[in-house]
């Protein structure tokens, strides 16, 4: 398993994302309310760019008429045909077989002397906690 | 009718019982004249007209068997040994399942239309599920006026129990389709009972058009068109959340074909992956919900030109749990179990023919033998099964 320095954590802010590319996979990296996702950019029923997709809650109703907003944030919707994956697992919210490849991330302090294999071109400055993408 | 009742009494201690093999889910009992109707009414409407089905389109023989008329001058349908003779005895029916054309959903007026519903089911207490009914192989619907919710659910809680009265029935034609909250009361008082609710086509004049652009030109139009209706009320059915919020809540298509089933469903699952925020209460895709909930008559079955063709959509729509037997006795466009059908493997042929019904309907695998048995022991089903 190689690792990949995404950026720096003050360029992956809350509630943004970055598409990265590794190998030839592009991999939409997510920071959520200060927690880090990772899923291929590849929607699984039709290829559709699922990270530019909507990031939206969870519908949930136990009573036909009334529903309860859940999970904000957590749902990654496809742009094409609004698919809803659950961006922690990347499950569709409901029952399929489609699942999106996730990703590790973390991040570390300035782990990494080097930049093994360079996502992005942009320099990071090795004293910042930077965003770490296990592929 | 006496000598039969006598007749029975007689044979009261015979055990000999028949297999149940073939249930007819869409027979239309008729009343003998029209006014027959108002000695079941109360007044004030009692001294009124009632409203009645309005023929715009024209089917073939005037919409009956032409042959189904019996020689006292009785409208088709309208005589119980015709009845035995026809169905009972020429198509070896176990059971019948009748739905009387009521139309009562074509009435404005939500109070007068449940007063004519209540009629019709005290007419059918006393005829068809009453002295007609020796043999006890009549079961019948509790017609209703969806239009008066309120109403209705007093009328299914009067007739709840009643052993011949196995569902609830209403007109295809409707000021809503039948998914939305308004109706929501009578499905619940249904589930609550366990009695399904049977949509059937009623009048082309009603609360809503024949079909979504109105009223097409030719009868042929209009029949051919059923679907689209029926359509509408089993999307809304299903993406309203009647049968999550019922769970014991079924409901039956009479009459409205079934072709169409599995690509309509299709299409549905594939929009409600995109769309099921919109309806989360749906915990399983739409078309999970037939094979518990939703079942589907025959009649009028689909012919295609290559008969395979039909047991190849009967296997995309799951006939095997979804779909029931119905003749349509006495229309014009009968289906006989025995010529109406491709060649079927035996398992799905009783299923179709007999055990789905049975199962909704709740009957029994056995039945007593009765008098119309003698006179028709040759005359089982042998719908042509395949023989590989």
């Amino acid at each position: 398993m190689a690792r990949y320095i995404v950026g720096s954590v003050s360029e992956l802010p809350p509630s943004s994302r970055r598409i990265v590319s590794v190998k030839g996979r592009e991999i939409g990296v997510f920071n959520v309310k200060g927690r880090y996702y990772a899923l291929r950019n590849l929607c699984p029923h039709q290829g559709a760019p699922l990270c530019r997709g909507e990031l939206t809650g969870l519908a949930w109703s136990d009573e036909p008429g009334e529903i309860e907003w859940t999970r904000a944030g957590e749902i990654l919707r496809c742009p094409w045909h609004g698919w809803e994956f659950d961006i922690r697992t990347g499950s569709t919210v409901f029952q399929s077989r489609a699942r999106v490849k996730t990703y590790d991330v973390h991040i570390e302090k300035a782990a990494l002397e080097r930049l093994i294999e360079g996502v992005e071109t942009y320099p990071v400055r090795v004293e910042d906690e930077v965003v770490i993408l296990e592929y | 009718m006496r000598e039969r009742l006598i007749s029975r009494a007689n044979a009261g201690a015979d055990a000999l019982s028949k297999r149940v093999t073939l249930i007819d889910c869409d027979v239309h009992p008729y009343l003998r004249y029209a006014d027959e109707l108002r000695d079941y009414m109360r007044e004030p409407w009692r001294s009124r007209a009632i409203p009645s089905r309005r023929q715009i389109y024209l089917p073939p023989g005037d919409g009956r068997r032409l042959d189904a008329f019996p020689d006292d001058g009785a409208p088709a349908g309208a005589d119980p040994l015709m009845m035995e003779k026809q169905v009972l005895r020429g198509i070896g029916a176990d059971y019948l399942v009748l739905i009387p054309s009521s139309s009562v959903s074509i009435i404005p007026d939500p109070t007068f239309a449940a007063e004519v519903a209540r009629a019709w089911n005290d007419w059918q207490l006393d005829t068809w599920l009453g002295k007609y009914n020796w043999h006890g192989r009549y079961k019948s619907s509790i017609v209703i006026a969806p239009q008066h919710p309120e109403r209705a659910v007093e009328e299914i809680e009067r007739l709840a129990g009643h052993p011949h009265l196995v569902q609830v029935l209403v007109g295809s034609s409707a000021p809503a389709a039948y998914g939305k909250r308004q109706y929501h009361p009578i499905w619940e008082a249904a589930a609550r009972h366990s009695l399904p609710v049977a949509l059937h086509v009623e009048s082309p004049v009603g609360p809503s058009p024949p079909t979504p652009l109105g009223y097409p030109t030719y009868f042929l139009e209009f029949h051919t068109l059923y679907p689209a209706i029926y359509m509408t009320h089993l999307v809304s059915l299903i993406a309203e959340g009647v049968f999550e919020k019922y769970p014991a809540f079924k409901f039956v298509f009479v009459e409205g074909g079934s072709a169409w089933l599995a690509p309509i469903m299709w299409r549905m699952d594939k929009d409600w992956r995109g769309a099921r925020s919109e309806v989360p209460w749906l915990k399983r895709k739409p078309s999970d919900y037939l094979r518990d909930h939703i079942r589907f008559s025959t009649q009028p079955i689909e012919e295609p030109d290559n008969p395979r063709h039909l047991l190849q959509i009967f296997d995309m729509m799951d006939a095997e749990h979804v779909l029931m037997f119905a003749s349509d006795y006495p229309h014009w466009d009968f289906d006989d179990p025995q010529r109406a059908f491709p060649r079927m493997p035996a398992a799905l042929k009783r299923r179709i023919f007999c055990e789905n019904a049975r199962e909704l309907y709740n009957l029994p695998a056995t039945r007593p033998v009765d008098d119309l048995d003698s006179v028709a022991s040759s005359a089982q089903p042998t719908a042509p099964e395949a023989t590989d």
